[in-house]
């Protein structure tokens, strides 16, 4: 039986040339990796351009592979666009990537940006990803209910900040829509917010990890000190919730937003787009959160949506027309208009704002850098930080959320250090 | 007995597939119990229910109430939509051939297996067989997967005849576990009587034992089928070429969180569903029409 | 009699190889004592179960005593992993939930599959209707029941309760966090029954009818005849039942993380969900380590059950 499936396979296998490690008549095949969902008609179409460009190559979006699967199998993509975050930087970290510093186009990418990718990783000093697109996200405001609470402009400071919930309470509009009922929610939005815009997250965390075992009461940072002020100031905010958020999902908020329950939803630019599937002349707005009473502290959350890495190991011939695919992609006019097009902001220098109204309020933080990585993305998914944040926010139980962190961390130093 | 056994056995199947010797005519109708089974079926008609309103409203819809009003206007775009995301012939081919592959191959091979092990249960080594077997019972998915990734590619079945051959092979113990209760339950009087007449091991088990099996058979199709259609690790994780890969992972992309118009979802969903309650209805009848009442035993 | 139903024919091979007195012979009755044919339906089966699934076990195991990520180089860390996973509440409260959910939704399941295997097996009206109805929620994917199911116990539920001022539901059971499991039980359990119910009509449909008539004439109360008849009759699906769906829950992933994502809290998180949420997340080694422990745990817990099931009297 197996003799006749694997020959069954065999045939299967070249019937349709597994599109990846061929070059025959001068044409090169290669894959370019790609699973963003709302995204994967956008890099279609521009791989149809680069086809019809250039007929010694052929580009085959791949959609629906799995990463950890293909380095197992030891058949990467030639090229791959897709999310950077702590997972994926662990390629980054175990030297599986190509080092692209020498591309002209590392240099094109805007050095705050590119410091994004080594807050999570690096390898030797190399240059494993060129980001492509930085998502950003802050407070999404309901223009129309702001003018009618009479809050005359988006807060600036803590104290504004408060103020603006207090005017809707007694305009009787719920201030902020809190969803807790999933575990990431809370964690994305609120959290992110509140710890990002009062601590230097990418430092904290450097000198966490720095700490190693002994991390506890006596080394320079830990949950413990550095969380429980923010961590306070998020569930200061509980009051101005919907009733009963913990039966809340994300479905659930977005319906509410668009339907004008609420004044302020902490969620990302993808929220706004099923906000406006459901209404879609709805006016909105994003700030980033002021966390604390000095406006020029202020900063927004980003994460590298897409970013553009090459696997180290690779034929002559894949790398050369990897290359040529990325030297299309990285065209400024193409970055651009990408990132124009999909509420992201573009990782270039001297790259044009948003225009779109709804995340434009980002562009002046995105541009000077006053930026950070969520506080939960540098937590590695053993330790299930969402679950523990739903927990604090339905206990409100501060001490036991940033003692479960620090015994997590140092836990999984002990082990890393085996 | 044993003459309306064997008439029962190699006849019924072969010549009437529906005998419904449970209900015949004048036999009194439990009325009680009826009304009983129809209160109980509420509980899996309500969420049914639900899907299906849920395919048929616009996201505005959706919010209003409790999730149980009548979707009205029917928002059959939902469906047209959902159609053109997962535009996808060859996946559902795919997915066709795998699970056409795992459901012969896991009836032949685990019905095979068990009957050699139960007739055999005397020696030790088809107990120890049978241990061993099982012990895949309780192995987590997890441990296998990457091992298996490694494998299925050094072998060159990194594609949908690797992804049958795996379904094949997890539900082996399962399966077995099935036919070997099963099969203990078939007087083994009928297989010696064949021997008798001069068949052959194997044609005594084509003969006069698959016959026989056919309910459980249909049973660990049922099984076999929808463990293998809606399989969403396996195909993900051991195919190499994305041109292969099978519908529910095709299909995922379009029902992730952060895209998920759900009305839209379960449009999509229900309609995943069509091929898997087909198969499905045409199985359960062989298992519930219960040609074998009265034949065994 | 039994012969005219059965095509005869000559004898291709005796039933039981004879005994031969070659050395090659000898070794054969020792080790393959019976006729090739029952070896060959199981052999070829071992050997690629064996290949496709043994031997990936055994390598996955080894790697729980590395630093393995999946690809890549790693080296021995000896048993790191598993002291870390013992000292990890995480991993220690995601074993507490799911044995806990397993066995009760193991009985509860069983139960209810019994009571309405037993019903749709009677004399009711419409049964091959009733059958199809209970056998629907097994074609559903579990995602796609824990979606319908949170949007039904967060929101459809509560407001049915306000309006008929029934307290105990008026807050989504899914949002407390002692009763969720609860909620996760109920939903795990309604994609399970129909699995069941099949297993169980299976069995029955082995029962003859006239062991049934002649227990009614005799005047046996239904309660009797089930404890007396239908129970020992079906007692090996009962075993298979218990098994399989014991086995089932204790691997609990999508309906949890579809339904409550393992919250509020970590209050309903799996065992099967911290495995997989290390899984692809560059903690490979150190969950399988986890998954080789629980591994462990099942094997301890399906042979104390067989054990009791021996001690009343059953087998396998």
């Amino acid at each position: 039986m197996m003799k006749t499936l694997g020959a069954g396979a065999a045939a299967l296998a070249a019937a349709s040339l597994p599109a990846g490690c061929s070059s025959s008549g001068g044409v090169t095949r290669i894959v370019f990796e790609e699973t963003k969902p709302e995204v994967v008609p956008y890099f279609n179409n521009l791989v149809a351009k680069f086809n019809a460009a250039h007929p010694d190559i052929v580009v085959t979006h791949d959609f629906t592979s799995n990463l950890i699967a293909e380095f197992v199998r030891g058949n990467t993509p030639a090229i791959d666009c897709d999310n950077y975050n702590l997972t994926t930087s662990i390629f980054v970290a175990r030297g599986v990537l190509a080092d692209l510093s020498g591309l002209p186009q590392a240099k094109l990418i805007e050095p705050n940006i590119q410091a994004l990718v080594t807050q999570y990783a690096s390898y030797h000093g190399e240059t494993s990803i060129l980001p492509y697109s930085v998502a950003a996200e802050g407070v999404i405001y309901n223009v129309e209910l702001f003018d009618k609470a009479g809050i005359s402009s988006v807060p600036t400071t803590w104290s504004e900040f408060l103020a603006a919930c207090e005017k809707f309470k007694s305009a009787n509009i719920t201030p902020i829509f809190q969803t807790f009922g999933d575990n990431w929610t809370t964690q994305q939005g609120l959290f992110d917010y509140t710890v990002g815009g009062m601590i230097d997250v990418a430092g904290f965390y450097r000198q966490l990890n720095a700490a190693g075992t002994s991390l506890g009461p006596s080394s320079p940072v830990s949950f413990e000190k550095d969380f429980t002020a923010p961590c306070q100031r998020m569930l200061s905010l509980a009051p101005y919730f919907n009733e009963n958020p913990i039966a809340k999902h994300y479905g659930d908020g977005n319906l509410a937003f668009a339907n004008g329950a609420a004044g302020m939803y902490m969620q990302g630019p993808w929220a706004v787009g099923e906000v406006l599937a459901i209404n879609p002349k709805l006016k909105m707005g994003t700030f980033p959160l002021p966390a604390t009473d000095d406006a020029s502290q202020t900063k927004c959350r980003v994460n590298l949506d897409l970013a553009i890495w090459l696997p180290r190991s690779q034929a002559p011939g894949q790398r050369a027309a990897a290359i040529k695919f990325l030297d299309y992609l990285m065209q400024p006019a193409v970055v651009n208009a990408y990132n124009q097009a999909n509420l992201a902001f573009s990782p270039l220098k001297g790259a044009p704002p948003q225009t779109s109204a709804l995340v434009s309020g980002l562009n002046p933080y995105v541009r000077s850098g006053r930026f950070y990585q969520g506080a939960g993305t540098y937590v590695p998914n053993t330790i299930p930080v969402g679950n523990y944040i739903q927990e604090m926010m339905l206990t409100g139980n501060v001490a036991g959320f940033t003692s479960a962190m620090d015994s997590a961390f140092r836990r999984l130093a002990i082990r890393t250090s085996a | 007995m044993a003459t309306q056994v064997n008439t029962a056995a190699v006849g019924a199947p072969a010549i009437q597939p529906r005998r419904r010797r449970r209900m015949p005519d004048g036999v009194r109708v439990n009325w009680g119990l009826t009304v009983l089974m129809a209160i109980c079926s509420l509980i899996v008609l309500i969420p049914l229910y639900f899907a299906i309103a849920m395919a048929l409203k616009s996201p505005a819809q959706t919010g209003t109430g409790t999730g149980f009003n009548f979707p009205w206007p029917l928002q059959w775009g939902n469906f047209r939509a959902a159609w053109d995301l997962t535009d996808t012939p060859l996946a559902f081919s795919m997915s066709l051939l795998v699970t056409v592959i795992a459901v012969v191959g896991e009836i032949l091979v685990s019905a095979l297996a068990a009957w050699s092990i139960v007739r055999n249960w005397d020696h030790w080594q088809f107990r120890a067989t049978f241990v061993y077997l099982m012990l895949a019972l309780f192995i987590p998915f997890p441990v296998v997967a990457l091992p298996q990734v490694k494998l299925t590619a050094a072998l060159g079945l990194d594609n949908p005849f690797g992804v049958a051959i795996l379904h094949i092979m997890f539900q082996l113990a399962f399966n077995v576990l099935l036919f070997s209760a099963y099969i203990r339950s078939i007087p083994v009087e009928l297989e010696e009587s064949a021997r008798m007449d001069g068949c052959t091991t194997l044609q005594t088990f084509r003969r006069v034992v698959m016959p026989l099996l056919a309910p459980i058979s249909a049973t660990v199709g049922i099984f076999a089928f929808l463990q293998s259609w809606n399989d969403f690790m396996m195909p993900q994780l051991v195919t190499a070429n994305p041109k292969f890969q099978t519908l529910p992972v095709v299909q995922y992309l379009f029902q992730t969180q952060f895209t998920t118009n759900y009305n839209v979802a379960f449009a999509s969903y229900l309609m995943a569903l069509l091929p898997t309650l087909v198969a499905f209805l045409i199985g359960q009848r062989w298992v519930v029409s219960g040609i074998m009442r009265g034949s065994i035993k | 009699m039994a012969t005219t139903a059965l095509p005869s024919q000559p004898a291709a091979e005796p039933a039981v190889v004879p005994p031969t007195r070659t050395p090659l012979g000898l070794l054969k009755s020792i080790f393959f004592p019976v006729s090739p044919t029952y070896l060959l339906m199981v052999i070829p089966a071992v050997l690629l179960f064996t290949f496709f699934i043994m031997y990936p076990a055994v390598q996955g195991a080894i790697w729980s005593f590395t630093n393995f990520v999946g690809y890549g180089t790693s080296r021995f860390i000896g048993f790191a992993n598993y002291k870390a996973a013992f000292a990890d509440p995480t991993v220690r409260a995601s074993y507490g939930f799911t044995l806990l959910f397993a066995v009760v939704a193991c009985v509860f399941t069983n139960v209810v599959a019994m009571a309405l295997a037993i019903g749709l097996n009677a004399k009711i009206r419409w049964r091959a209707g009733f059958r199809t109805i209970f056998f629907l929620p097994m074609v559903l994917s579990g995602l796609v029941v824990s979606y319908i199911f949170t949007f039904i116990i967060s929101t459809s539920v509560p407001i049915i309760s306000s309006a008929v001022h029934f307290a105990p539901l008026e807050s989504s059971i899914l949002a407390n966090q002692h009763l969720a499991w609860l909620g996760v039980v109920f939903v795990a359990s309604w994609v399970a029954i129909p699995g069941a119910i099949i297993i169980f009509l299976a069995g029955l449909v082995s029962i003859p009818s006239e062991v049934y008539e002649a227990a009614s004439i005799d005047g046996a109360s239904p309660w009797r005849q089930f404890q007396k008849m239908t129970f020992p009759l079906l007692f090996p699906f009962f075993i298979i039942n218990t098994i399989l769906t014991f086995k089932g829950f204790l691997n609990v992933y999508d309906i949890s993380v579809g339904l409550t994502g393992g919250g509020p809290g970590t209050a309903t998180t799996s065992v099967a969900m911290t495995i997989f949420n290390g899984f692809f997340n560059g903690d490979y080694a150190y969950q399988m380590a986890n998954a080789v422990i629980f591994f462990l745990i099942t094997l301890l817990f399906a042979i104390f059950q067989l054990s009791v099931i021996r001690r009343r009297g059953g087998s396998l």
